[in-house]
């Protein structure tokens, strides 16, 4: 039987007087590859902010592992386990690779075991071992999403988040992505991903939720997916800024 | 929110304008029936605050940039205008190095008192265009260096000011009516100001500058524009301060005055002009007493040492405590309103 | 032998201003906040001077370790009783709350101490003189410029080799996405005060060491210079402010010399003339940075 990881309840978050959440509900189940889904201004990065501590929700619960986290601090909830590969890559540029992947380990780290994460993460992405002595601006778009994710598993997460990892690369770098996640859920690693990219997401998705301005209109498989929606209209975003700003 | 609620808004905020300026000039009145000379006196005192934190409001509240040069305008102000209103003898006794043209120059005190504030404005003028391009830190500090040049060139040109020592023999001319009415007066141009087009382009760049530009709003131009405004306020305000103050050094146009008309705004809000008629009131009542505490302790021995600097210790904390509790200050953002339309606009915001 | 007086003096003055901006620059960098306060770190430093100096039998090395340590603390504290808890609400709230402890500060010792300056006894070492080079200079010419190597380079080991300087630099860059990585925002940024402060105090002993004297508004030079050597050198780089402080202390020896005396009174609105004229050319300062103007909410 399947262990629920992350539950989240009738969540409310806003910025201000604007509402980007009007309650919603996701579960993310041990193991899983869940996709999130929708069009720009849907609400996923204020999902996302929402679970990572960087957003005070308004209203309703995020229970990760038992635990209720949803008025807790970023740092907090890495400690608990949950590491978000930030949209549009966020690593330190001034830093080398070396050092963003140390920062990475920053809760996690242990002397003996630390070698053995790097070397870990070095079969991964080889290309980091080259540039390790690298500050993090110098690398190319899909070199940093590596390094991201790279940093991202460094401290051990029991869930990982993607925010748009395939955003802003060359198709053949969206590939190359992609797989890497495929490996990742293959060794057990649970992950909300998210994704404007619909298509892709969906054909490595186990189950999906799709996020219409704020309010969550679809869950089920990708299969069901298929069926009841058209894909163009989640890709393209139907039905864009109705309610969402109400000054 | 609607039109109707938009229009009711714009009514609100009118409305709390007028009751101020009304109110101002009430006070004045009972003052004038019952009070002491004291009282008077400090009411003079905190009318004349009023109006410089009006002005000073009109750009650092409506702008969100920390103006530490205002009261360098106001210096200014007071300056040009005792210097055009004083008679050519006391002048010749009172800063022996003036230059002889300007010695000789003599203005009715109305004239001059518009002048000082045309030359604040002048030099606004000049020296600002560029000082409004900069944001952040770099603004901050930009200013505060402004401030800082300003004051030593009051201190050091003694051809004009009599350098860092007093300029005295300045005419008496603001009496409380004066100083009431030209509050009440500011009062109701600080909200005319807030709501014209201009403080409308202001207060849009102030919440989000690189929106306001995508928008077409020249951020720059419009910070200028109220910039010169609000020094020109400035310097009218330091010209009737000094013709009600009569003696003052450049002492009085620096850091410890510029952080009392800093706290006024931020204290009561520094958004609303109802947030700076309470920061200016609660101040000026606030200064008074500790002020009669520091005299009676120093006078009656009770302490062995001399008192220095209660006052602003006092200040300091009530800002800082208020910073903590409501970082928008007292009032906030918004004008004061009714209990009533207050509920409603919160639940309009709700959703 | 003019020029190697020239030379020495400018490099002593250089330092201490170095190490005056690098500690503005310490909070500056991840907090996004001029803190107007940072003088009266100094100032503190400088009282503890005196009183220990004045009132106690406390060696002189002592006394200086302990008022390094005290206008750390101070600058700890503040950082705890007072901008914390208004750091997530809006950045112009903790500006404006940097200047009301700067003024609560220095009225505190208006109050407590006196309004007029207070001689501080120095240990004769600060006053003898040494020849290096054939050029003759006060000993504390040379032990600023040691101090301030020193210090340089125990700050530059902290931020590359260690994880919490790796986490300082990050915390400037981006400091939502270095919460995220698991780094406490209280520890950066309690660090990062306490460091600003330490500096505030070693300087403390310099300045003191140069005037032998303290009063309320001491911290005002230091504050000043900071912020002009931090826009010289640039707001968001440590190298900039140590490049800033050189620099600065370069103007202001050239200013006196070249200056006619007459115009000595204006040097300070010469500095600041020059400042501003420099913020207008090249707002971003010498040493450009990467740090971005992310606000920490």
């Amino acid at each position: 039987m399947t262990h629920t990881m992350l539950t989240i309840r009738d969540l409310h978050a806003s910025y201000g007087a604007i509402t980007a959440l009007h309650g919603i509900s996701l579960d993310v189940n041990e193991g899983e590859l869940v996709a999130l889904l929708g069009s720009n201004g849907a609400g996923k990065s204020t999902t996302l902010k929402s679970i990572c501590g960087v957003l005070r929700p308004v209203y309703g619960s995020v229970v990760f592992l038992d635990e209720q986290i949803a008025n807790k601090t970023p740092e907090s909830i890495l400690k608990r386990g949950i590491s978000l590969v930030p949209e549009g890559r966020d690593i330190f540029t001034s830093l080398t690779v070396a050092e963003n992947m140390r920062l990475g380990a920053f809760v996690s780290y242990n002397r003996k075991r630390y070698q053995e994460d790097l070397e870990e993460m070095f079969g991964l992405f080889p290309i980091l071992k080259e540039r390790l002595h690298q500050p993090g601006g110098l690398l190319s778009g899909g070199e940093q999403q590596q390094l991201a994710i790279a940093r991202a598993l460094m401290s051990h997460p029991k869930l990982l988040i993607l925010d748009e990892p395939s955003l802003g690369l060359s198709p053949a770098l969206v590939d190359q992505i992609f797989e890497l996640i495929v490996r990742l859920r293959e060794r057990g690693m649970t992950i909300l991903l998210v994704e404007q990219n619909a298509e892709r997401a969906l054909r490595v998705a186990d189950r999906a939720y799709v996020l219409n301005t704020g309010v969550m209109e679809f869950s089920g498989t990708p299969e069901e997916l298929e069926n009841e929606l058209d894909i163009a209209s989640v890709y393209f975003g139907g039905g864009e800024g109705n309610k969402e700003v109400t000054l | 929110m609607s039109g109707v609620q938009m229009i009711l808004g714009r009514i609100k905020a009118q409305a709390v304008a007028w009751i101020l300026a009304a109110a101002l000039l009430l006070v004045a009145i009972v003052m004038n029936l019952f009070a002491s000379g004291v009282l008077i006196d400090i009411y003079t005192y905190f009318c004349l605050n009023l109006l410089l934190v009006l002005g000073l409001q009109m750009f650092m509240g409506n702008s969100g940039i920390l103006n530490w040069t205002y009261v360098g305008f106001v210096g200014i102000g007071a300056y040009a205008s005792s210097i055009l209103s004083t008679a050519p003898a006391v002048k010749d006794m009172g800063v022996p190095n003036m230059y002889p043209a300007l010695v000789a120059l003599q203005l009715p005190i109305l004239p001059a008192l518009l002048v000082g504030g045309l030359v604040a404005a002048l030099v606004a003028a000049i020296i600002a265009w560029p000082l409004m391009r900069l944001s952040n830190a770099v603004g901050v500090i930009t200013l505060f260096a402004t401030l800082i040049v300003m004051h030593v060139i009051l201190t050091q040109w003694d051809n004009v000011t009599n350098g860092p020592r007093t300029f005295f023999g300045v005419q008496y001319y603001t009496t409380m009516w004066i100083a009431a009415g030209a509050a009440a007066a500011v009062l109701l141009m600080a909200l005319w100001f807030k709501e014209s087009s201009l403080g409308l382009r202001l207060r849009a760049s102030r919440d989000d500058r690189h929106a306001a530009k995508a928008v077409g709003i020249n951020v720059v131009a419009v910070r200028y524009f109220s910039f010169v405004t609000s020094s020109f306020i400035g310097g009218l305000g330091g010209g009737l301060w000094a013709h009600y103050i009569t003696s003052f050094s450049p002492k009085s146009f620096y850091m410890g005055e510029a952080f009392l008309l800093i706290t006024m705004l931020v204290i009561g809000g520094a958004g609303s002009i109802s947030g700076a008629t309470l920061g200016a009131a609660i101040v000026t009542i606030m200064r008074e007493l500790l002020r009669q505490l520091e005299g009676y302790l120093n006078n009656s021995g009770v302490i062995a040492f001399d008192v220095y600097g209660l006052t602003e210790v006092a200040v300091a904390l009530l800002m800082i405590t208020i910073l903590i509790w409501r970082p928008g200050g007292i009032v906030g953002g918004q004008e004061l309103s009714w209990p009533l339309w207050r509920r409603r606009d919160n639940s309009a915001e709700g959703e | 032998m003019i020029l190697g007086e020239f030379i020495i003096n400018t490099l002593s003055l250089g330092s201490m201003y170095a190490l005056v901006a690098l500690g503005l620059v310490f909070v500056y960098g991840i907090l996004k906040l001029v803190n107007f306060a940072y003088g009266e770190y100094v100032m503190v430093g400088g009282y503890t001077l005196y009183v220990l100096g004045t009132f106690t039998p406390v060696p002189w090395l002592a006394v200086m370790i302990i008022a390094v340590l005290m206008a750390a603390a101070t600058s700890y504290l503040t950082e705890l009783v007072a901008f914390r808890p208004v750091r997530t609400k809006s950045l112009d709230a903790m500006l404006v709350t940097s200047f009301a402890v700067s003024v609560l500060l220095q009225n505190a010792v208006l109050l407590l101490v006196s309004p007029r300056s207070r001689a501080v006894p120095l240990p004769a070492i600060f006053s003898q003189s040494v020849a290096i080079f054939g050029v003759v200079t006060p000993m504390r010419n040379v032990l600023t410029i040691v101090t301030a190597v020193l210090l340089l380079t125990g700050l530059t080991l902290l931020m590359k080799y260690t994880v919490l300087g790796i986490a300082m630099r990050a915390a400037a860059d981006k400091f939502t996405t270095t919460r995220l990585m698991g780094v406490p925002a209280n520890l950066v940024i309690s660090v990062a005060f306490i460091i600003s402060g330490f500096l505030a105090g070693v300087v403390s002993v310099f300045w003191v060491g140069r005037s032998a004297s303290v009063d309320p508004l001491i911290g005002f030079t230091p504050l000043l210079i900071a912020f002009i050597a931090t826009v010289i050198g640039g707001m968001n780089s440590l190298v900039g402010a140590v490049v800033g402080g050189f620099a600065y202390g370069l103007l202001f020896n050239a200013l006196s010399i070249l200056l006619p005396a007459s115009l000595i009174s204006y040097r300070d609105a010469f500095m600041f003339a020059i400042v501003i004229l420099f913020l207008l050319l090249k707002p971003e300062g010498l040493i450009r940075g990467n740090y971005t103007e992310e606000r920490v909410g």
